[in-house]
């Protein structure tokens, strides 16, 4: 069993915290035992082992995806009001629009009733992921958000006509109907309840017009959020 | 990259506060400055790259959510990684959970079978690093792939130099363990 003092000593020397008065005691030590002498050539090849790793380079779409979000989510500060006038038209916004939401038969989870009645939760929310849909008869933005309530999505679509949304995840199935219509101006935005939806789940959205897919999307639910 | 670190520490904050006046390019600049340091730091604790990436992004979004608490008086570096280190371990926490639910094993530990020649000392560390408490594996990635002072760690992880040292020692003293016993030292 090595002397703590001596084991101490190892470790200093490893992180560069030696003094000479200490690197003189280690070496006395050093001659003395071979055991410590074993002892500290494990820990320093364990220790150069673990500079040896290489870092990873990220993945190039990281700094995109966390842009795409910034606009979400404007900087709080202490001294000016929060912008929650944007949450509460858009509460309003949503309450106006009668935007019809029911769950299908295909999975388990909440029912239609309980689906529709967590529309635009209240609470600050924080983006988790987005997605963009462009090129295509549908455009706008996917915003996945958390809030106090829960998982949610935030749907800005714009299109020529309306357009209905299939929100599927891991036994879930969402619709939700009539957005980016002429009577929802501007494409004003839409914020859907995810109950039942859990980290690590990939959420898959399909885009509708007529019964037709225009267009498609992804957005992750990250893991441990 | 520790004296990158001190380089960099006057223009953080600098561009804290043109972030916190409303200039989003100063925290794109912080974001190509940290995504790299942050993103590894994640992987070395998760060890799924998917993972790192959902907690990189988590953490630059918290950032930029939450600037208006970050204290000028500490590193900026220290603040951000401190973020990245509780995101990446409440992943873990949230990991192990679902596993517990779906009654799945946690991949954490490939057997040696899994192991390729030329690279077995970095998979034997790895392996040994995903079996140690996060809270070790943590002072770990910050010491040795991260490069922080004891101080810099003791404010990344709010607990004093002391804790910091224990904790390393501790580490390194399983990991030098696992590693004699798979015979890789």
């Amino acid at each position: 069993m090595t002397d703590p003092r001596q084991l101490a000593l190892i470790h200093a020397e490893i992180d560069g915290e030696l003094d000479n008065e200490q690197r003189a005691e280690l070496a006395r030590c050093l001659l003395a035992d071979p055991d410590t002498r074993a002892l500290r050539d494990q820990f320093q090849r364990l220790s150069k082992a673990l500079e040896a790793f290489e870092e990873a380079e990220p993945p190039a779409s990281l700094q995109d995806s966390i842009l795409a979000a910034l606009p979400q989510l404007p900087p709080r500060r202490r001294s000016s009001s929060t912008p929650a006038w944007r949450y509460a038209a858009l509460i309003a916004g949503i309450a106006v629009a009668g935007v019809l939401v029911f769950e299908t038969v295909r999975g388990p989870g909440p029912s239609a009733t309980d689906v529709a009645g967590t529309i635009a939760s209240p609470g600050m929310p924080t983006v988790l992921n987005t997605a963009s849909l462009a090129n295509g008869p549908v455009s706008g933005h996917i915003s996945l958000y958390r809030d106090r309530a829960g998982l949610g999505l935030e749907l800005e679509v714009r299109a020529s006509g309306p357009v209905d949304v299939r929100i599927a995840g891991e036994g879930h199935t969402l619709e939700v109907n009539g957005l980016g219509s002429p009577d929802r101006p501007g494409g004003a935005p839409t914020r859907v309840a995810l109950p039942g939806f859990r980290n690590g789940e990939t959420v898959e959205l399909t885009f509708l017009m007529r019964g037709q897919q225009v267009g498609t999307a992804t957005v992750r639910v990250p893991v441990g959020q | 990259m520790l004296s990158g670190n001190c380089v960099y520490e006057q223009d953080d904050r600098t561009l804290v506060r043109r972030c916190r006046e409303g200039d989003r390019a100063a925290f794109v600049e912080l974001v190509v400055r940290y995504q790299k340091p942050v993103y590894n730091a994640a992987l070395r604790l998760l060890r799924q790259p998917e993972d790192a990436r959902d907690v990189a992004q988590t953490t630059f979004l918290k950032a930029f959510e939450h600037l208006a608490d970050y204290d000028p008086r500490f590193k900026f570096y220290s603040w951000i990684y401190r973020i990245a280190i509780n995101e990446a371990l409440s992943a873990l926490s949230s990991r192990k959970s679902l596993a517990e639910v779906s009654g799945e094993e946690v991949d954490e530990a490939p057997g040696p079978e899994q192991r390729v020649q030329g690279e077995q000392l970095n998979r034997a560390i790895e392996d040994a690093l995903m079996r140690i408490k996060p809270e070790l594996r943590a002072v770990i990635v910050l010491r040795h792939f991260m490069h922080l002072s004891y101080q810099d760690m003791g404010e990344v992880l709010q607990v004093p130099e002391k804790t910091v040292k224990s904790r390393l020692h501790s580490a390194r003293q399983l990991l030098r363990e696992r590693l004699l016993h798979d015979g890789m030292l």
